[in-house]
């Protein structure tokens, strides 16, 4: 069974009267512990089809299955309940909360997942502990770099052990330095049996992903899978 | 959900202490809004309290037969023409009512007292034997006068505790002889203490001389008034009998109004509930307007707040928070500040009570202080519910997106 099932997806948005294809007829399926790249100019539908995927938006039409169940036909709850359990989310802006400190920031997906206190930070630790940030685990997002901002993003995308991390631009905000850490670690997490999808407009960072997808017009123009290397 | 309850409870104190200048000034018409209600209780409460003590001092089975209505909206001349009240109403209520108990002529005036080198200025009563049972005092040492030493125009008074207390202190006033606007008067009784008649006037210091001296000394006219024990089952029959006693003394022909008046502690209650449902109603007014008020403040606060936080409800809902969540942490942060608000307020208004009941005898009720609590909560559910559903249908792709 694939992880993800798209059939036929279409995302068709009325701007000013005017109908937007921003996903116009994709199909595309990805299996568990794939590396994947999407890749497209900006307008091509790339960040809609992340979100899609992510669970954030449904589709004006098609099906889209996740780990065999239907999405579209779920309520706000359910949805919301797949993404706190099954996708890890990582921005490009890292998106944490300011006023927590790192621990608590991974906390937060647990939190609404209603884990008890005590479980509660010992996943947190770990998390944190498997990006390398045990000794920043009570700063805030303001007394860490960039670089450290976004692993602590990566622990929180993956406290919860979910079946995917859809990382959005990892790298887009940070020095070329942090943003090969950052590849490191979603590398690393892919040999450790994590599903990983990366959006990018980055050649080279798409290269670290084993399939690359092209979308263009919100239509995918190139899939293309490379040998694991 | 305890969890997510108590983690919601975390936020809010957070967001509300992060910006603590907004906070307060937000809070403020809450605050106000519970203070007031809480002083208009606490000063209800007081007033009920010494009404009450000041209306069993009056006595409700006394019926107090004067030329004046106690509250009256007569015109001032029709009153004047009333003929006095005469000391020899006393004997003749006494023959010809079947419910008079006790009558006693009270007549009153300021006078000088002095003992040795001390001195003040007071009350005094003339009155007869029958003073005591028309009164709830009681003697606390000594006697009262008796009926020869009226009639025999006895120079012997009975005195007020106060007075007991500026003269002689912890001494037996009993055998003492005091000064009235200059007589000597021997002190063969003391009444028992008081109190403060309505938190106003002081009753405690008087002096009480028999009627047959008074009217020697010191008038024979005057403002009088006649004190009718009537028996407290029997107050409406008591009322009708007295009246009519009256009319008959007065010779009054059936078509002709009463030109006297009989007063009852019925007319202070009456008047006293009107005073009570006007400061309630005032209080209950100013009351609600700084609620609503107040709770716009907070509407208008928690709008700012979504706003501002539009980009940490999408990556909340991203990470897994649905509607329903975001919607409580937010009505929760509303709670959160009316209920500080509502506590801020009870707070101010207990310092505010203990420096009223310096003047004036008041508590705040806990019961009132609950539901100031309550209210304050339900203010918060009400003003807080439009943002925070706002911030509940916040779509997440656009909140992360926001700037």
């Amino acid at each position: 069974m694939d992880l993800i099932s798209l059939k036929n997806i279409y995302k068709i948005y009325n701007v000013g009267g005017e109908e937007v294809r921003a996903l116009d007829g994709i199909d595309l399926n990805i299996q568990e512990n794939e590396y994947l790249a999407i890749m497209g100019p900006s307008g091509s539908g790339k960040s809609t089809l992340m979100n899609m995927i992510g669970c954030l938006d449904t589709p004006t039409s098609g099906l889209y299955e996740f780990e065999g169940e239907m999405v579209q036909v779920m309520d706000d709850s359910q949805l919301a309940s797949i993404r706190n359990r099954k996708i890890g989310f990582v921005f490009q802006t890292f998106n944490l909360l300011p006023k927590a400190t790192a621990q608590h920031n991974v906390e937060i997906p647990l939190i609404y997942a209603n884990i008890r206190k005590d479980q509660r930070a010992e996943m947190a630790s770990n998390a944190l502990e498997s990006v390398g940030l045990s000794d920043r685990s009570h700063h805030k997002p303001n007394e860490l770099s960039g670089g450290q901002r976004q692993r602590v993003a990566i622990a929180r995308a993956l406290v919860n052990n979910p079946s995917i991390i859809l990382a959005d631009e990892p790298t887009g905000n940070l020095d070329s330095k942090s943003g090969h850490e950052i590849m490191n670690i979603l590398d690393d997490l892919h040999d450790r049996g994590n599903t990983i999808i990366l959006v990018t407009h980055e050649d080279g960072i798409a290269q670290h992903a084993h399939r690359v997808i092209r979308l263009l017009d919100g239509k995918i123009t190139e899939d293309m899978k490379r040998g694991s290397t | 959900m305890i969890l997510l309850f108590l983690e919601n409870f975390k936020i809010s104190l957070s967001a509300v202490f992060a910006n603590k200048t907004r906070s307060i000034l937000t809070a403020l018409g809450i605050i106000i809004g519970v203070l007031s209600v809480t002083l208009m209780g606490t000063l209800i409460s007081g007033l009920d309290r010494s009404f009450e003590s000041s209306m069993s001092w009056l006595g409700k089975d006394i019926l107090y037969v004067s030329r004046y209505e106690w509250f009256s909206d007569m015109d001032w001349w029709e009153v004047r023409n009333r003929p006095q009240m005469l000391p020899e109403y006393v004997d003749k209520i006494r023959e010809r009512s079947q419910y008079a108990m006790a009558v006693a002529p009270v007549m009153q005036r300021g006078a000088s007292l002095s003992y040795k080198d001390k001195e003040t200025r007071t009350e005094i009563f003339g009155t007869n034997e029958d003073y005591m049972e028309t009164i709830s005092t009681n003697i606390a040492s000594g006697r009262f006068f008796t009926k020869n030493e009226d009639r025999s125009g006895s120079r012997v008074t009975v005195i007020g505790d106060g007075i007991k207390e500026a003269f002689f202190g912890d001494q037996d006033p009993i055998g003492q002889y005091i000064k009235i606007d200059n007589m000597k008067f021997r002190v063969i009784g003391v009444l028992e203490k008081q109190g403060k008649f309505l938190g106003f006037f002081s009753v405690d210091k008087q002096a009480i001389l028999p009627f047959g001296a008074y009217k020697r000394i010191f008038s024979r006219r005057g403002w009088m008034r006649l004190s009718v024990k009537v028996p407290p089952d029997k107050l409406e029959e008591g009322l009708d009998d007295v009246t009519s006693v009256m009319r008959h003394i007065r010779g009054l022909r059936p078509n002709e109004k009463n030109d006297f008046a009989i007063n009852q502690t019925k007319a202070f209650e009456k008047q006293y509930t009107s005073l009570k449902l006007a400061i309630g109603g005032t209080g209950i007014f100013i009351t609600l307007l700084s609620l609503i008020v107040g709770g716009i403040g907070i509407m208008n606060i928690m709008f700012v707040s979504v706003k501002e936080r539009t980009r940490e409800i999408g990556v909340r809902k991203a990470i897994g928070a649905t509607s329903g969540m975001i919607m409580g942490q937010f009505l929760m942060e509303a709670v959160t500040i009316c209920l500080i608000a509502g506590l801020i307020g009870i707070l101010l208004a207990y310092v505010f009570s203990f420096f009223i009941n310096k003047i004036f005898p008041s508590t705040l009720p806990l019961g009132l202080s609950m539901v100031a609590m309550l209210v304050s909560m339900i203010v918060g559910i009400i003003s807080g519910f439009i943002p925070s559903y706002r911030a509940a249908k916040l779509d997440p792709i656009d909140s992360l997106r926001y700037e």
